[in-house]
């Protein structure tokens, strides 16, 4: 079989560079329309820039190693409450995926503290902001 | 306006459940099982109506004094559970008993719980069509099922039952008389006939296993189980039921014996046994199998299938209507394609098969959409590592396009 995710490019450059995360949300999760701005970062911390998709589960594990390779100190993925998503199994899809417990799986060698997981409904911005901070903290050691 | 209602039932409904969901946790949030906890009553009406069936006598002479043997004790004495006393009934039956009756209840409650939160979540439209309509029908059978249930005890109740459902059916032109012989087995109320609503009860309850298959046939991984906590939650109520308000048949020398029944015969027992030809006046309604005969009795029949007709009507065009632009349908790359099925595994509502591909062909299947199953939601493009299968109006190289974009853009 193939390689998985042949088109990641290699890993940038190290040289000292503003934090930036990027995030894959799914848009019936959190209320994501209304938190960011045009530049697509959040109003409630800039640095982080979303990427708004149909479903949490069309995220490809590639994309988060891209956003890593590229230069994103951390990357996540937000979906529906487990239990909600929208449309049925996105949600538990990405988490398997993220966890390699499914095809196409998070590579190994990915540094598993930069990429997180979040799952909220509609009406959980607050707790969403707060769980970003959080892991934000640990996951971008200053 | 009718979307906007929607999306007002859908903000009201999450709005709910993050309450549920900020007690219970999202693991343990029974709501999230709102389809699995039907299944789950349901399997508990099969194993205690197999233990009810081998006491029941479906003649219309013993079949209410069978289901009053399986039943008799325990019996409420002092606010106490007597268990003992086997010489005068079934030990535990009226548990038994009560967990039929009681989780037929519980059924036929979650089932609509679990149908108005589909439609209030929005979960109900286009590509969902088929499941919604196979649900519809489920609706319909569990209510034909727990009907005849009622029946099978033939007390007075199951008698007025009996005649109004004659009634109900012989209005409809041209094959009413017919069904309405059908439905008792010939032109008057025989033993035939309690035979006949035996199997309209078993049958229909193995019918609801096939409806149930076809209920989930469009649905990749259904989540037929529900959590643990939900399990001993559900269980734990028609136990309680069952336990608390013992499923009895209910007659004047039990209320001479034990005054503090009469309390609860209003809502909990049998009648008497049935006096063929004689109805009696005030039928106990239960509310939730029994409300079509709710309303014969208020509207007349022909109101009745007016109510009912047309609100499974509004239940099966429901899916269909507002229509949603479908324009972003999931396309397959043929020549990226290498049929490892990675989408085809995923895909949440059955839209992909894989088929063969020509011979000669450098791989053996082919992904292949069908396009009235595809939501649209993405999942295949997230499980495809070869960029194989894309949405038309999103594919994977503009959303990577959008990483590096908002990468180089920096903070």
């Amino acid at each position: 079989m193939p390689t998985l995710n042949p088109e990641v490019p290699p890993t940038a450059s190290t040289e000292s560079k503003p934090k930036v995360v990027v995030g894959f949300v799914c848009e019936r999760s959190i209320p994501i329309q209304e938190m960011i701005d045009q530049q697509k970062a959040l109003h409630d911390d800039p640095s982080v820039k979303i990427v708004i998709l149909p479903c949490s589960g069309m995220v490809k594990p590639s994309q988060m190693e891209l956003a890593l390779a590229q230069g994103a100190d951390a990357t996540f993925v937000c979906g529906c409450a487990m239990g909600d998503c929208h449309y049925r199994t996105g949600n538990i899809m990405i988490k398997e995926r993220i966890e390699g417990e499914r095809n196409p799986k998070l590579r190994k060698s990915t540094d598993r503290t930069k990429v997180g997981m979040f799952f909220f409904t509609m009406k959980d911005k607050r707790p969403f902001l707060e769980a970003l901070a959080k892991f934000k903290s640990l996951a971008i050691k200053s | 306006m009718y979307r906007k209602f929607l999306s007002l039932l859908k903000n009201i409904t999450v709005s709910f459940e993050k309450m549920i969901n900020f007690l219970t946790t999202q693991e343990h949030n029974p709501l999230y099982f709102h389809g699995a906890i039907p299944l789950y009553i349901f399997w508990f009406l099969i194993f205690s109506g197999i233990l009810l069936w081998m006491y029941y006598i479906p003649t219309l002479e013993r079949a209410w004094s069978s289901v009053n043997y399986i039943s008799a004790l325990p019996i409420i004495q002092k606010g106490t559970v007597s268990l003992a006393d086997p010489a005068s009934g079934i030990p535990y039956g009226s548990i038994i008993r009560g967990i039929h009756r009681y989780g037929a209840a519980g059924m036929m409650i979650a089932t609509i719980l679990h149908m108005l939160r589909v439609y209030f979540t929005d979960r109900h439209r286009s590509w969902r069509w088929f499941p919604w309509i196979t649900g519809v029908a489920l609706l319909v059978l569990v209510l034909f099922v727990g009907i005849t249930g009622y029946l099978l005890v033939w007390d007075n109740r199951a008698y007025a039952l009996t005649v109004w459902t004659q009634s109900f059916i012989a209005a409809i032109p041209l094959i009413g008389a017919s069904l309405s012989n059908f439905f008792i087995a010939g032109d008057v109320i025989t033993d035939y006939t309690l035979i006949r609503f035996f199997f309209f009860h078993v049958g229909g309850a193995a019918l609801i296993f096939v409806l149930m298959w076809t209920h989930f046939i469009r649905l990749k991984y259904p989540v037929v189980t529900p959590s643990r906590s939900t399990n001993f939650l559900v269980l734990g109520f028609i136990l309680v039921a069952a336990g608390a308000i013992p499923a009895i048949n209910i007659t004047q020398e039990l209320i001479a014996k034990y005054p503090s029944l009469s309390d609860q015969a209003a809502y909990i027992a049998s009648d008497a046994p049935a006096n063929i030809g004689s109805l009696v006046s005030n039928v106990r309604y239960d509310v939730w199998y029994m409300f079509p005969y709710y309303l014969i009795e208020k509207l007349g029949i022909t109101g009745a299938w007016w109510v009912l007709g047309v609100s499974t009507i509004l239940l099966i065009v429901a899916p269909f209507y507002p229509k949603d632009r479908r324009d972003n349908i999931a396309e397959v790359i043929e020549a990226k394609c290498t049929g490892c099925t990675f989408c085809s595994l995923d895909c949440p509502f059955e839209a992909i098969t894989m088929q063969d591909r020509a011979p000669g062909s450098k791989f053996k299947l082919i992904a292949v959409v069908q396009e009235a199953r595809c939501s649209e939601c993405g999942i295949c493009v997230g499980a495809c590592p070869f960029q194989a299968i894309e949405l038309p109006n999103m594919d994977s190289k503009a959303i990577d396009g959008d990483v590096l974009a908002l990468l180089k853009q920096g903070v």
